[in-house]
């Protein structure tokens, strides 16, 4: 992988260089929180963040998103509809690359999703390694604090400079435009490599079992009391999954003009922990009770998704843990409990 | 021919009401789908022929019953829109008081003229085929049912909690802000508007079709909410409920 280096003086004419070019959407402040949204200026934008609100998922699945239009009369017709405009997302987080890692795995696989794929390609992707992460964050244990694929461009801030890792040729070329940079030395790198081992000292969940283990040591478990424990305080209510970078679920409708002349088909995001989630056409639902909801989705996450697509369906970025407020949604905790027991 | 399409007001505001006239083009798109043949709030004219009746208000009178029952033997459907005709509301505050404090409170030494029950939701009364939640009503819910009518097909409406569409909205936890909601437990499809606008959810659009109120509990008092405070919560929409007892 090719190296620069970008001072912290010349970043502000970059970014503006890209605003010029492209939309970009940053990490902004919310009220002490984070949060990606679309940025006019550099000055709005914030690299050191510990975690965002919601992931970067919502530029390649956005929460609802029109699918196809059809117009109703004599010959009915259908127009697919994909709004993709080109876009970079500047600032993700290791993690919520690794997450993006995955959404295209499940999003090309068998079937390609149009609409996600043709967003995915107008996307360029510009990282920034997190130097102070959430509390509830656990990636080293999940091998997501650092990444060396995923990516455009990646920023690792060490201090004066940025080093930037050129991960991709639309990168390389956007920095080549708009940036001022010199080649990465050895001491740049060794000081890139300081910097991230430092932050992996900040981290203070870990799961006690190895990322190997988990699939193994959920199989074992799929009848241990602490499903139903769990389920008991659960609500139900989707805030896990609808913070998290790996859920893909979503719920297709159709909608038509009050006029009836025509209308669109939609989709949004939906969750395994709802109730009408796995309920079918004929009434039939198959993960009716609590219990079995709470349990699919810890199985999403550490077993099924690896069996299917070949990555972990966690990457540890501790979002559920916060937004539980019956504070059940922790992996760390589940995959301990399970490993103490086991 | 068009569907006759009847408004119907019993105890609340009227504002749901209201809330069809502040529709303006759908209300267009609706009349030329529809005849509107009884809307006390919007026209003269009255009739009793009619194949769709909107119910706007609780019921919280000897007469009521009556009129409601009425009303249902003659309507094809029946439609309930808002939290009062919903799941009782703000109406059924009073049923924690004896009848005849409420009539003294409200009428003084009038208080004998007029008859009250205990106020409940039009379903404690007769079959309701559709609701449209909400305090006022979610305009957008409306829509849903007058187009689910017009198509024949089912209205969708959801049946998750408040949460989902906050976090949809990129909304702070209320409870990370200090402050304490019963969206949790109740029905999303407003957009988490009163979150999204710096308020806290009060569970006007009703309870879900599972919810666990225990565990929602368990965390009001967990931030500090006593139990009277907790039963208080409840009691502002959800007052019909078990949850409020």
């Amino acid at each position: 992988m090719k190296y620069e280096v970008i001072t912290k003086e010349d970043l502000p004419p970059f970014v503006n260089g890209l605003l010029s070019e492209i939309e970009v959407v940053g990490v902004k402040r919310k009220d002490g929180k984070f949060y990606f949204d679309r940025i006019e200026s550099y000055d709005e934008l914030c690299l050191d963040y510990d975690v965002t609100l919601i992931p970067p998922k919502k530029y390649l699945l956005p929460p609802n998103e029109t699918l196809l239009k059809f117009s109703l009369g004599e010959a009915i017709q259908v127009e697919p509809f994909i709004d993709a405009a080109p876009r970079i997302i500047l600032g993700v987080h290791p993690y919520d690359i690794k997450a993006i890692e995955l959404m295209d795995a499940v999003f090309s696989d068998s079937n390609p999703d149009a609409n996600y794929m043709e967003r995915r390609r107008n996307t360029v992707i510009v990282g920034v390694d997190c130097r102070n992460p959430s509390p509830n964050a656990f990636c080293p244990s999940m091998g997501t604090a650092t990444t060396e694929t995923g990516f455009d461009l990646m920023l690792t801030d060490i201090g004066e400079q940025y080093v930037v890792a050129i991960g991709s040729e639309k990168g390389e070329e956007l920095l080549k435009k708009h940036a001022r940079t010199r080649q990465a030395t050895e001491a740049d790198l060794a000081q890139r490599k300081a910097v991230r081992e430092e932050a992996l000292a900040k981290y203070k969940l870990s799961i006690k079992a190895a990322v190997e283990e988990i699939p193994e040591l959920l199989e074992r478990n799929y009848d241990h009391p602490l499903w139903e424990e769990l389920a008991a305080k659960c609500l139900s209510c989707g805030s896990c999954t609808m913070v998290c970078p790996t859920c893909v679920c979503f719920d297709v409708q159709d909608d038509v003009e009050l006029n009836l002349t025509g209308g669109w088909r939609f989709r949004q995001w939906d969750s395994c922990m709802l109730q009408g989630f796995a309920k079918v056409a004929t009434g039939e639902n198959f993960r009716e009770d609590r219990t079995s909801r709470l349990r699919h989705r810890y199985f999403r996450k550490g077993n099924y998704m690896l069996k299917r697509y070949g990555k972990l369906g966690c990457v540890g970025c501790g979002r559920c843990i916060g937004a539980c407020l019956a504070e059940i949604a922790s992996p760390v905790e589940a995959y301990n409990r399970l490993k103490e027991g086991s | 021919m068009k569907p006759r399409l009847a408004f119907f007001d019993f105890t609340g505001c009227e504002g749901c009401q209201l809330e069809v006239l502040n529709f303006e083009q759908e209300l267009l798109d609706i009349i030329s789908a529809a005849d509107i043949v009884n809307f006390r709030e919007a026209m003269t004219e009255r009739s009793d022929d009619y194949d769709i009746a909107f119910i706007d208000g609780a019921i919280t009178t000897e007469r009521d019953v009556a009129r409601i029952k009425e009303i249902r033997e003659r309507a094809k459907i029946l439609v309930a829109i808002g939290a009062c005709a919903c799941i009782g509301g703000i109406n059924c505050l009073k049923n924690f008081y004896p009848m005849e404090e409420v009539l003294r409170i409200v009428y003084g030494e009038s208080a004998h003229y007029y008859d009250t029950i205990p106020a409940r939701p039009v379903d404690a009364v007769v079959p309701v085929d559709y609701y449209v939640q909400g305090c006022p009503m979610t305009q957008s819910e409306f829509v849903k049912v007058v187009k689910a009518l017009l198509t024949g097909k089912k209205p969708e409406i959801p049946n998750y909690p408040v949460c989902v569409e906050c976090k949809m909205a990129g909304n702070i936890c209320v409870f990370e802000k200090g402050e304490t909601c019963v969206g949790p437990v109740t029905r999303a499809g407003c957009n988490a508007l009163c979150v999204t606008n710096g308020r806290t959810c009060w569970g006007c659009r009703g309870l879900v079709d599972d919810p666990n109120t225990d565990s929602e509990k368990e965390i009001l008092a967990k931030y500090n909410l006593t139990p009277e405070e907790i039963i208080a919560k409840f009691r502002m929409f959800l007052g019909y409920s078990e949850v409020a007892k």
